[in-house]
C-alpha cells in the first residue's frame, strides 16, 4: 500500500501544479497534436492534459522507488 | 613469490550476511477504532466541519448577477467569483493567493501548531465525517471492534453494506459539488434529471468521489502520516514558545492507576492515572506522553479527553493542554505564554502575510476591467497612401472583462498629426473580447525614418474614469 502512495500520490501533487501552470499559459485551442489541431473539447483536453502529467510524474516517482532500492534488497534477488 | 609459513597464514574472516532489510522497510498498519470525544475542542471542530462544509456544499448554489456566483468556468477559461471575472492574464493575483496561503499556514505554525491540520484540514475534516457516520451505525470503538474480529455473519455484512453505503453516497455528492465549481451546476441538474452526463464529468465525479471516500473512510491518519508534505516539514516553524499539545511529564510521572478519592502523593504516584483514554481517542494512534511527535495533527482530542478524566478524579484539568516548551519549563501561566507570541518568528512571518494581504486588496481594487493587445499586420509594414501620409496597420485585441457591454473610444498618439483613419468607436460584448483592425496615418516627416513609438489608448464611452494605454511602434519610410 505505501509503495502504491509514494509512487501514486507526489506525482499527483505534481500533475496538479503542472496542469494548472501549463494551461494557464497555453489556451489548449492553440494546440497541435501530431501536426493536427486539437479537436476535443476542453474539458477532454485538460482532463487528459491532467491525465498524462500525472502518468509522466508516476514513471518518474516509480523509477526513483525502483533505484532507492538498498544493495540487499538487489542482492537478495 | 614468497611462501607463507603457517602462523602468518591470513586470518579468516566469517562472512554474515545481514538479514535483509527490505521487509521490515514499511510497517504494518494496525487498523485503529478511534473512540468518540466531547468537549471545548471536539466543538470547535465540529464547528469548523459545519462552515466549511456550508461553504462547499453550498456556493455552487448561489447566483449572483444571473450565473453561478462562484464558478470556475473551464470551458470559457474564465474564473466568476461573486462580482469579479478573472481572465488567464489574471494568473498573478492566483499566485498572490498561494503565498497568502502559504504564510497564513507559516503564521498559524509558529504560533500554535498544526491548527490546520487539526481543525480545518478537509482530510481532518471528512474523516470526522465519515467517522460519525461509522459510529452511528456500527456503534462505538468497542463495538465496531469486535465486528472487526469477529465472524463474518449476516450481521457484520449487513452493517458493513450501510456504512460503505452511506460513505459511497456521500462521496458522490461530494464528487458532485466538487464538478459542479467547474462546469455549470444548472447543466449538470439537466444531466442528473437525464441521465446524460457527458464522460469527463462522470469520470472527475467518480474521480474525486473514489478519492473522499479513500481518504476519509479507509487511509484516514495514513494520509497524514505517509502523504502530507506539511507534516514533515512542520517542525521548521516550531520554535520553543510554540503552542503544542504537550503532555505535563513532571505533573503526571510516575503514572500509575489508583482507586479513586486516594492520594496520589501518598501513594508516590503523579497524577496521570493511566487509563490510556489519551491513546484511544487519538485519530494517528499515538501516544503523547511520549513527548511531541511528528504523527500528531494537533487535534486536542487527547486534551479533551484528559480534562474529562481528571475531573472525574477530582484533579485540576490540564495535564494535557495547550503549551510551550518554554511554558513547561519555566511553569510559566498563560499570560507569560501570550507576552510571548509577539517574538521575530511571528513577526517576520505576520508582517509579510499583512504586507501581502494588503497588496492584494490594492491590486484588486485598482484593476482595470479593460485590456488591450496590440499586434502589428505582419502582411504590410508601412504603406503610403498619398498626401505625404504613411500607414501602418493594426490588429486590436480588447478585452472587456465586466459583465456589462460597453463602447469603446480608440485614439492614437505619438506623432504630430497622427491619427485613425477608420472607425473609432468599438461595442464590446459583456465579459467578451473583440478583434479590430485599425489603419493609423501619419505625415512621412512627423518622425525619423524607421520605428517610432506611437501610443493606443482605449477610454469607454460615458465612463472616463476607465482608461487603457499601451505602447506599440509606428513605421516611416521614404
Amino acid at each position: 500500500m505505501l509503495r502504491w502512495i509514494l509512487v501514486l500520490w507526489p506525482s499527483f501533487l505534481v500533475a496538479g501544479i503542472a496542469e494548472v501552470v501549463f494551461f494557464t499559459v497555453v489556451n489548449p485551442q492553440q494546440l497541435y497534436l501530431f501536426g493536427e489541431a486539437v479537436e476535443y473539447s476542453l474539458i477532454a483536453t485538460y482532463s487528459i492534459g491532467f491525465l498524462a502529467f500525472w502518468l509522466v510524474c508516476a514513471a518518474s516517482s516509480l523509477l526513483t522507488l525502483f533505484l532507492q532500492q538498498g544493495p540487499a534488497d538487489v542482492n537478495a534477488r | 613469490m614468497v611462501e607463507k609459513t603457517r602462523s602468518e597464514k591470513a586470518r579468516v574472516v566469517p562472512i554474515k550476511p545481514v538479514a535483509p532489510e527490505s521487509d521490515s522497510l514499511y510497517e504494518v498498519r494496525q487498523k485503529l477504532h478511534v473512540r468518540s470525544v466531547s468537549g471545548i475542542f471536539a466543538r470547535w471542530r465540529w464547528a469548523l466541519v459545519w462552515i466549511t462544509q456550508l461553504v462547499f456544499y453550498g456556493l455552487p448554489w448561489l447566483t449572483w448577477n444571473d450565473r453561478q456566483a462562484v464558478l470556475f468556468h473551464l470551458t470559457e477559461r474564465k474564473f466568476y467569483i461573486f462580482g469579479w471575472v478573472f481572465w488567464p492574464q489574471d494568473v498573478f493575483y492566483l499566485a498572490i493567493i498561494l503565498i497568502i496561503s502559504a504564510y497564513a499556514l507559516f503564521f498559524f505554525t509558529a504560533v500554535a501548531g498544526r491548527l490546520w491540520c487539526g481543525y480545518a484540514c478537509p482530510q481532518t475534516v471528512y474523516t470526522e465525517m465519515f467517522m460519525w457516520i461509522e459510529e452511528k451505525i456500527e456503534g462505538d470503538h468497542n463495538k465496531r471492534r469486535k465486528l472487526e474480529e469477529g465472524p463474518m455473519n449476516a450481521r457484520r455484512i449487513g452493517l458493513r453494506s450501510a456504512k460503505y453505503g452511506a460513505w459511497g453516497l456521500l462521496s458522490l455528492w461530494t464528487g458532485f459539488t466538487f464538478v459542479a465549481y467547474f462546469s455549470p451546476l444548472e447543466e449538470l441538474l439537466v444531466a442528473i434529471a437525464t441521465l446524460s452526463f457527458g464522460p469527463w464529468e462522470t469520470f472527475w465525479i467518480l474521480f474525486y468521489g473514489a478519492f473522499t471516500y479513500i481518504f476519509a473512510g479507509l487511509l484516514r491518519e495514513q494520509v497524514c502520516k505517509y502523504m502530507c508534505p506539511y507534516a514533515r516539514f512542520q517542525g521548521v516553524m516550531f520554535d520553543p514558545d510554540t503552542l503544542v499539545i504537550t503532555y505535563d511529564e513532571e505533573r503526571g510521572e510516575p503514572r500509575g492507576s489508583r482507586r479513586k478519592g486516594a492520594d496520589p502523593r501518598a501513594l508516590g504516584v503523579g497524577d496521570c492515572v493511566d487509563c490510556g483514554i489519551c491513546v484511544q481517542v487519538c485519530p494517528t494512534g499515538i501516544d503523547i506522553r511520549d513527548g511531541l511527535q511528528y504523527e500528531c495533527i494537533g487535534c486536542a482530542a487527547c486534551i479533551d479527553a484528559c480534562d474529562q478524566v481528571m475531573e472525574r478524579m477530582s484533579y485540576p484539568p490540564g495535564l494535557i493542554r495547550y503549551s510551550t516548551e518554554n511554558a513547561v519549563k519555566k511553569h510559566w501561566g498563560s499570560r507569560e505564554i501570550l507576552q510571548h507570541v509577539a517574538r521575530p518568528r511571528t513577526l517576520v512571518y505576520g508582517g509579510v502575510l499583512a504586507a501581502i494581504c494588503i497588496a492584494l486588496v490594492v491590486g484588486l481594487a485598482n484593476r482595470t476591467d479593460l485590456r488591450m493587445d496590440i499586434l502589428r499586420d505582419r502582411a504590410v509594414l508601412a504603406r503610403e497612401v498619398g498626401d505625404g501620409l504613411i500607414e501602418n496597420v493594426y490588429r486590436l485585441q480588447i478585452m472587456n472583462m465586466v459583465e456589462v457591454p460597453r463602447t469603446v473610444r480608440i485614439g492614437v498618439s505619438g506623432l504630430d498629426g497622427i491619427r485613425l483613419a477608420n472607425s473609432e468607436e468599438v461595442a464590446l460584448p459583456a465579459a467578451g473580447t473583440e478583434s479590430v483592425t485599425v489603419r493609423v496615418r501619419a505625415p512621412r516627416e512627423s518622425g525619423e525614418l524607421g520605428s517610432n513609438q506611437i501610443h493606443f489608448q482605449l477610454e469607454v464611452v460615458g465612463d472616463a474614469s476607465v482608461r487603457v494605454r499601451e505602447a506599440t511602434t509606428f513605421l516611416l519610410t521614404q
